[in-house]
């Protein structure tokens, strides 16, 4: 602890960032899942270019429920549509709407939380109880109850930005019944935060409460956050392609939950029909897979005792 | 050095955090206890002095402390600051032309700056909360000469480094640095250099005095240790339990103290060569008592050498012993200096 010189750093957020990936980077975990998620984002991306255009009933390719063959990688459904070519697009559905319900999940999680824990008292007592009911309610019940509910006044009529209304309302449900243990983690987190000696300072510098929230609390928050958003994203697919299972997915727009319900209803797993069955569940076992070990290894990184977070 | 004028002023200061009481001492009606961290104190500082606050662990310096900075609220008493009454003035934007003017120094450098934030977003957080300056380059003028002030040169080799980057003493001073930079009238500085190594320290409180020689900053510094608060300070206001037993100039307080506390405090500081010829007042026995459980009469009797029956009954007001000194002590003006 004495004044010796250290060395001069031109750009220490950057070198920040650069010691956070290179140890971030170290887990084998977080290798496995980066390669598996970087490779579905492509996938997801561009199905168009990788598999053509989404085949549906009228431009099916091949035979019904054909194996696996060179013409068709992963083999046909019950309507000869090329498997390969519905589980690329699914990606894009499946991916889509879990990492949207998840950021509401965190927009909507990190604003209670915060507000909770840093100003305490009676504020704190109402929201935590909201956060309590959210928390209680099973997320896919509740969403399994609002899902019908939202696409009768709505209708399933005209598209948003490409995606069709149903998809949009599941992308909502799952963000608003989602984000209760991340409100609980932000708060608890903010509450050990906000007793810090730096959010004195921060007062007697004269910042208001939004800013210190903003400036001090929620970059401090980052490292919960983001490990636990990726475990959001896990339960968001999951919720997901259970209500898409259940037939509250978009028929015209599949994810990967649609086709597992499309070849249930075709009897694929009494057929042997292994690949319609396999490919998407193997995806999404992958996809949740990835996330989870990417989360895992983003809180391992973020420990508190190494300080190199960005 | 100080002016006639006091830019602060405390009249009869209290905080007292209230004690929450148990299912059964509400049922039986039994009184709300309190802790009384803060219990009345008197005290001014004038433009440019060096005001030194002196006590143990427990005795309120610290709440004090953050009372004047606007952290806590006094639960009685006034708070005058250059003649208005800031008592009551709450909220970051109402406190605006306050926090202008007085600025404060944390004694846990490690814990006083954000891990996440620059030292350049550190120091300007003031001014730009503040809305003291007008433009980027306002501002980095403004930081660079707050980090010269504090010792950090050059200034632009500290702008993008993280506080894990900086040595003990460096990050102090960027602490500092973060005070000065709005150009405060009056810092607190909570025990400044008490987690500093002893020879960062000396450079550390020679900042401090600059300052004041410098720019008329008046000081209200904030420490256990009496030779240090000797050695910076104008006058030296003694704590004990909330309150103060004595006031004077540094020198009254350090070569005749009137009290038998600060008797004590003196004579447990350690020094080289051994306390030889001090033998005669016996070292401070016990601990504060609880500020929840004040004991009646002198707070300081029941570890007072010199206590008498008067003592255990009734609390001795300030008595002046000298000029610009006080003590709360009955036995204050016995005649004799306790201080052989």
């Amino acid at each position: 602890m004495s004044d010796a010189i250290v060395p001069y750093s031109p750009r220490g957020r950057a070198r920040a960032i650069k010691g956070f990936l290179g140890q971030f980077l170290s887990y084998g975990g977080a290798q496995v899942g980066l390669v598996c998620l970087v490779f579905f984002l492509v996938v997801a991306a561009m199905p168009n270019i990788l598999v053509g255009p989404l085949q549906t009933a009228i431009n099916a390719t091949g035979e019904f429920l054909e194996p696996p063959s060179s013409q068709h990688l992963l083999g046909t459904d019950e309507v000869g549509r090329d498997v390969l070519n519905l589980v690329v697009h699914g990606a894009r559905i499946s991916l889509t709407i879990a990492l949207l319900a998840t950021v509401i999940s965190l927009v909507i999680g990190t604003t209670v939380g915060m507000t909770a824990g840093y100003f305490g008292g009676p504020v704190d007592v109402w929201l935590m109880r909201l956060t309590d009911f959210f928390f209680v309610v099973p997320s896919f019940v509740l969403a399994l109850v609002i899902t019908p509910v939202v696409l009768e006044v709505i209708g399933r009529g005209r598209d948003i930005l490409g995606f069709r209304p149903s998809l949009f309302v599941i992308i909502v449900v799952i963000g608003l019944t989602s984000w209760a243990f991340v409100g609980r983690i932000v708060r608890s987190q903010t509450l050990s935060l906000k007793e810090r000696t730096f959010i004195d300072r921060a007062r007697v510098a004269g910042s208001s409460n939004l800013s210190i929230m903003v400036r001090h609390l929620l970059p401090n928050l980052v490292p919960q956050i983001a490990a636990n958003g990726a475990l959001v994203v896990t339960g968001a697919i999951y919720v997901e392609t259970s209500l898409s299972f259940l037939g509250l997915g978009d028929p015209l727009q599949p994810s990967w939950g649609t086709l597992l319900s499309l070849a249930q209803r075709a009897g694929a797993a009494s057929a042997g029909a292994w690949w319609y069955l396999g490919a998407p569940g193997l995806c999404v076992l992958t996809v949740s897979l990835s996330f989870v070990l990417i989360g895992n290894a983003l809180e391992d990184t973020f420990d508190p005792r190494r300080r190199v977070i960005p | 050095m100080p002016d006639n004028a006091d830019i602060l002023r405390l009249e009869s200061l209290q905080v007292h955090f209230p004690i929450q009481g148990g299912m059964l001492d509400r049922v039986l009606g039994r009184p709300v206890r309190a802790v009384r961290a803060v219990d009345g104190i008197d005290l001014n500082v004038g433009r440019g002095e060096i005001v030194a606050l002196v006590g143990e662990s427990g005795s309120g310096k610290t709440t004090l402390g953050r009372v004047i900075t606007k952290l806590a609220q006094p639960t009685g008493g006034r708070m005058l600051f250059e003649g208005r009454d800031m008592t009551s003035v709450q909220g970051s934007s109402a406190l605006r032309p306050y926090r202008h003017r007085v600025q404060m120094i944390f004694q846990d450098a490690y814990q006083a700056l954000n891990p996440r934030h620059t030292v350049f977003d550190i120091v300007a957080e003031p001014l730009r909360s503040l809305r003291l300056v007008e433009n980027g380059t306002q501002l980095a003028e403004r930081v660079s000469e707050a980090l010269a002030s504090a010792g950090l040169n050059p200034p632009g080799d500290f702008f993008s480094r993280f506080p894990h980057e900086l040595s003990g003493g460096q990050r102090q001073r960027v602490v500092i640095a973060g005070a000065l930079a709005v150009r405060p009238e009056l810092i607190v500085a909570d025990e400044p250099v008490s987690m500093l190594d002893v020879s960062i320290r000396a450079q550390i409180l020679q900042v401090l005095v600059d300052l004041r020689d410098k720019h008329h900053m008046a000081l209200l510094f904030i420490t256990h240790d009496l030779p240090l608060a000797w050695l910076i300070a104008d006058r030296i206001a003694v704590l004990y339990l909330g309150k103060l037993v004595e006031i004077g100039t540094a020198d009254e307080i350090t070569f005749n103290p009137r009290h038998p506390y600060t008797v004590a405090l003196r004579n447990a500081t350690p020094q080289i060569g051994g306390n030889a010829g001090r033998a005669e007042s016996p070292a401070l026995q016990g601990e504060v008592p609880s500020a929840a459980r004040v004991p009646k009469g002198c707070r300081f009797h029941p570890r007072c050498p010199l206590a008498f029956d008067h003592c255990r009954e009734e609390e001795p007001p300030p008595i002046e012993v000298g000029p610009q000194h006080l003590s709360a002590c009955w036995l204050a003006n016995d005649g004799r200096s306790r201080s052989s």
